[in-house]
This record gives structure tokens, sequence and C-alpha cells, in this order.
């Protein structure tokens, strides 16, 4: 078993420094390579938070523990160096960018990503080819693609960009935060499928979610219960559709 | 005679008292005394006049210096453009003059009237010509092929000024653009644009200077019965630099889209001020005017619709003014007025300004995206809206504000 992301006693704070709130407390994890891991929680567990801290995000202090991806501290990393290690969060809220067409954005984090590795940059015919496959099997026409980012799509559809924006940056872990959130069954499906051929031997995933409904679309290896800021129980897929049937007070009780 | 002009300006300073000579040896015209006498009640506009108290000229030209600095580079091509400068020592007309364009130089003032409400209008219009050009040069359009025109006001001196009349014939079309380069102490020029019934005019105004130059461009707008007018301004600043844009709507169904951005660094002021008049039924104004400014500079948006009681029913006006402070130390002021006393109007106003969105830059850099690369990104885009109706010279204008950001 070769460990790709490893979370050890984290310990993170929201908020200015008196006002500051222990959202994140003692929090222990390993995710192997190849496999999906499920984070479950009731709402406040701090499971956006998690993603935060893990992707960089301004406003989150790390006060204890550590975060390692293939054996780096990375919580020492500006955001964009985390994402050229192959860090992609899907966020539960898609920001819109106004005035940045989609594929002009894409193409720049490519490139952004490819210098920061020491590669070279992706030619236009070969992003445009890349796009247009990827495009075409999450129903995305290239018209869409030339809007402004985020900017007026649906609900569906910003999931949709975010599935996109993934198979085009080919990240190395990804996790999903609330994906399914605002999503119809077959948006849902579809986004679904877009995640599932992201599945690979070489690439991690933590999909972060609320209801057991996702993971019946994407099967995870292991179902994590998130309180209080940390793991407190830890099973297979079948851990999901217990929570399911006797709600997060059930499994929490039975812990305490 | 000197005694008597001494007294025109109460206690001048040393650049009003050079402008007084200058005044001085002008030949005689009563039109040209009238403008510099309108001229002379303020002096060179300061602080405590109410229109001009973000934008002080007299506190900024201690005398009519010559910067050590050159004019900068014009972006807007020439090539293909029917090309008139502007310089401190003289006027250069373009080599041939097309079918459809009527050009008259006029030796003395001429006006379609409304120059001496400015007082950089009224001191442009006084003091051009001589040596260094007509006083007055007069355009008429009459017809709607002509290339591209382009005024270039720039070149090493210490003051330059300029006179443009342009009268766009009735179902006539027009495009124009300018450059104000800087390049003398003090860069002023008037223009009046007077678009009869049915005739378009797109505008494009590009102005840049340092922070040893001021530059100010008056402009006039007449719109006559279901004319349009499209202006598109980028403005870097100087020194101080004033861009200021009076449009009256005077016969029914005219149309303004009034378009600007102003991107201001270090030491540098940029000043966008338009007056547009709804005197007339069913007019139309859309104005956007988006900023961005580095620690050191200023920005200064003043922006005022009148529309008197009766004339200006069914009017239809929008103004935004949408300004980004990218780094601390960035200073905006902006006076947005709506003076409306007609009933049955769609007059809406709106006015905001900040930094960059923090959740915006998150989701960038969560991409990959650099810091300064996410933000350049995020600014481009915000400013580039003003850009929209500059026809062939968005990309121009686009180019100019990336590089400006990319070395920001």
């Amino acid at each position: 078993m070769r460990t790709m992301l490893k979370i050890e006693n984290l310990t993170a704070t929201v908020g200015e420094e008196d006002a500051a709130k222990t959202i994140i407390n003692g929090l222990s994890l390993e995710v192997p390579k190849g496999e999906v891991h499920a984070i479950m929680g009731p709402n406040g567990a701090g499971k956006s938070t998690l993603s935060y801290v893990l992707t960089g995000r301004d406003g989150y202090e790390v006060t204890g523990g550590s975060a390692k991806l293939n054996g780096e501290d990375i919580l020492d990393m500006d955001p964009e160096e985390r994402a050229a290690k192959g860090l992609f969060l899907s966020f539960q809220y898609p920001v819109e960018i106004p005035g940045v067409p989609v594929m002009t954005f894409v193409r720049a984090a490519m490139n952004s990503q490819r210098k920061a590795r020491g590669e070279d940059e992706i030619s236009a015919p070969d992003f445009i080819k890349k796009s247009r496959e990827i495009g075409k099997a999450l129903k995305l026409d290239t018209e869409m693609l030339k809007r402004s980012l985020n900017v007026g799509f649906s609900g569906g559809e910003k999931k949709r960009l975010e599935i996109y924006q993934m198979m085009m940056l080919e990240p190395s872990f990804l996790i999903l935060d609330e994906t399914d959130s605002g999503l119809d069954i077959d948006a849902l499906k579809t986004v679904a499928d877009g995640v599932n051929a992201m599945r690979s031997p070489d690439r991690g995933m933590l999909v972060i979610t609320h209801y057991q409904r996702l993971l019946d679309h994407i099967q995870p290896d292991k179902v994590h219960v998130l309180s209080k800021g940390r793991i407190v129980a830890t099973g297979g897929p079948e851990l999901a559709h217990r929570l399911e049937k006797e709600g997060y007070e059930g499994i929490l009780g039975e812990v305490a | 005679m000197t005694t008597a002009l001494r007294d025109m300006i109460a206690n001048p300073t040393t650049a009003e008292l050079e402008l007084v000579a200058r005044y001085g040896m002008q030949p005689e015209d009563s039109r040209r005394e009238r403008l510099f006498e309108a001229f002379s009640k303020t002096g060179l506009p300061h602080r405590r006049l109410e229109a001009w108290k973000w934008t002080d000229f007299r506190a900024a030209l201690q005398g009519l210096d010559r910067p050590s600095t050159p004019p900068a580079q014009d972006p807007i091509p020439h090539a293909g453009a029917l090309v008139f400068r502007f310089t401190p020592n003289g006027y250069f007309p373009p080599d041939h003059i097309p079918d459809g364009l009527n050009v008259f130089e006029k030796n003395e003032a001429q006006a379609l009237g409304a120059a001496e409400d400015v007082p950089l209008g009224a001191l442009a219009a006084s003091l051009s010509g001589g040596k260094a050009g007509p006083a007055t040069l007069l355009l008429e359009v009459t017809s709607k092929e002509l290339p591209r025109l382009h005024f270039q006001f720039s070149g090493e001196g210490e003051a330059n000024f300029a006179r443009v009349v342009v009268v766009v014939r009735p179902d006539m079309a027009l495009t124009v653009s300018e450059s104000h380069l800087g390049g003398a102490g003090l860069t002023s020029s008037v223009i009046e644009f007077g678009l009869q019934k049915g005739s378009t005019v797109n505008r494009t105004i590009y102005q840049r200077g340092t922070p040893e130059e001021t530059i100010a461009s008056t402009v006039l707008v007449h719109l006559d019965a279901d004319s349009h007018y499209t202006q598109t301004s980028l403005a870097f600043g100087a020194k101080v630099a004033r861009l200021e844009t009076r449009v009256t709507h005077q016969e029914p169904s005219a149309k303004a889209t009034l378009n600007a951005a102003y991107l201001v660094g270090k030491d540098l002021h940029a000043d966008f001020t338009t007056h547009v008049r709804h005197g007339a039924n069913s007019c139309v104004t859309r104005q956007l005017t988006k900023g961005a400014v580095l620690n050191g500079g200023t920005g200064v948006f003043q922006g005022k619709f009148f529309v008197p009681r009766t004339a200006g029913q069914y009017t239809d006006a929008d103004m935004q003014h949408k300004a980004l402070l990218l780094e601390d130390g960035a200073v905006v002021f902006a006076k947005p007025e709506l003076e409306i006393y007609a009933d049955d109007v769609e007059c809406a106003h709106g006015n905001t300004s900040g930094a960059l969105d923090d959740d915006q830059l998150f989701y960038m850099r969560q991409r990959g995206l650099p810091e300064k690369t996410a933000r350049a990104l995020l600014t481009q885009a915000f400013v580039a809206e003003a850009f929209a109706e500059a026809g062939a010279l968005e990309e121009v204008l686009r180019a100019e504000a990336e590089a400006w950001l990319a070395a920001a």
C-alpha cells in the first residue's frame, strides 16, 4: 500500500486571532494510491474546512499536525503550488469569473501548472482537441466552453464544468466537496460517470458528502465519519448505508 | 497692455503668467478674447472649485516646463488612418485628403459654442494656433466610407494647445481615434463634435502621461435627432489628467454610449468627468466606467445626467462606475449625479469600489494560476468590459491594458 495523502493529528482554526475557532481537531487520515475514500459527517463537522485547509485557502490557520501528499508536506505551500503537485478541489459552489472564458482559464491553469513542474506548455491544437473530447463526454459543447467561467450556468452545468476542469488538468489527487449538492439524478449520473472515469491506480480521491446518495454512483473503498473536526469511525461502504439508515446520531452515539 | 493682461487673473501663479504672456502674443480676435476671459475667471482650475476638487491643475502646474521624458509611444495604428498630429511646434495634416472630408484651417477661433464653459477648454481654444497651426481645424464629414481619422496630441515642449471642430453631415458616419501622449508640461485640447440628423461617430481615446506632465482633453458633443455617438476611452493618467466629455442631446431619439477605463499607477492621476444633458425627448445614454488603481495612484470619476422637466421626457439613461483598488494606498474618488426634473424617465446609476474578490482569487489559484497571474486575469476581464464598443481598436486597448497589468 502506497500512501498518497497522509494527514496526522491535524488541527486548524478559522477566524481572526481572538475569535479563532478550532474546526479541525486532531484529524488523522491516510488515502493510498488508487483508492477512493469518502468523508461523511453532519453539518458543522468540518468537512468543507478540511478541503480548504488541504488546498491552502486564506483565513484557515493550521495550529498543529501535518498533511503530506506523496511524502511532501503541503501545508506551507501556496494554493497554486499544491495544484501543480496534483491536488484538485472540486468546489461545492464553483465561483463565477466574469470575462474569463472557460477554455482561456483552463489553458492558463494548465500551462501554469506545467511551467511550475518544468514541463512544456500544451500546444493550441492539442489543447483544443483534448477539450473537444472531454466536452463531448460531459455534454458541454464548444460554445459553452467559450463563455465566461460559471457565469449564467445552471447548478448542474457548473458541476460538469468542475469535472471538465478535472479531466483536463488530470490531477493526481482529487477532493470532491459536496459534488452532489444541487444536482438532479441525470446530472448526478453524468458527474459520477466523469469522476469514475478518473479512477486509476495512480490517483487518490477524497469524496466529501453529506448524503449516501453520491456513494451509490461513486463506490468508495473506505468511508470515514467526521465529527467535531476528527475522524470518529472508519469502515467499508456498508458504513455509509448504516449512516443513511441510523443517522449520524446513531453512529455518533455509539462511538461517543 | 501688459498690465491689463496681468490683471486678468487674480493672484496668478508662474504658470498662469506664462499663459497670459502666450495669449498676449496671439493675434487680436474678439472670439479668442472672449474665450481667454472665460478661462481667466478661474485661471488654472483648482481644488476650491467644486468641479475640480480632486483634480488640481493649478497646484500640479508650477510653471510651463518641458518634461525630461519624451512623449509616450502611440499604440493606435497610423496605417490606413488619416493622421492629424498636433505638437507644440507645429501641426501636421495627412498628405492626402480624400473625397468626403473637407478640411478648413481657420486662423480665428470658431465654435459651436460652450467651449468657454470648461476652463481648460476655453484655454485651449484661446491659445491654439499661431506658429503651431490653425486656431481651429474645422472638419466636415460628407461620407460614410472615410478611413478612420486619428488625432495625435504629442510632442516635446512647454505647452501644446489644439482645437478641432468636426461636423458630421446628416446620415454620415465617422470613426475617429485620439492619442493624448504628453511630451509637454501642459497639453490641452478641445474638440467639438456636431452630429447631424441620423449620423454616427465611433470615437476611441488613448491617454498616457508621466508624473511630469499635465494633460486635459475637453470634448463637447452636440447630438441631433437619431444620431449615435459612441466613445471608448483608456487612460493611464499623468501628474494630473482630465478627460472631460460634455454631451448635449439637443434633438429627440439621439443615443450616446460613453465607456471608459482608467488604469493608474504610482504618482499618477486620471480623471473622467462627463456631463450629459438630455435636452430632448426619448434620448438614450449608456455609460460604463471601469477603473483599477495601484498604490500611490488616484482615479476620479464624476458623472452627471441632467434631465430638464419638459424637454427630457422618456429619457433612458444608465451610469455605472466600478473601481478596483488593487493595493493599499490606491485612491478613487467618485461622484455620480442624477439631476432629473422630468417625470417619465428611466435613469439608473451604480457606483462601487473595492478589492478583488477573495473567492475568485482562491478558485483560480486552486487551479494552478499563480496569484499575480490570477489578479492580472481578473483585473483584465474587469476592465475589458469597457472596450466592447471600440470596434477594430478593441484589441489594441485590451493589449495595452494587459501589458500594464503584467508590469504592475
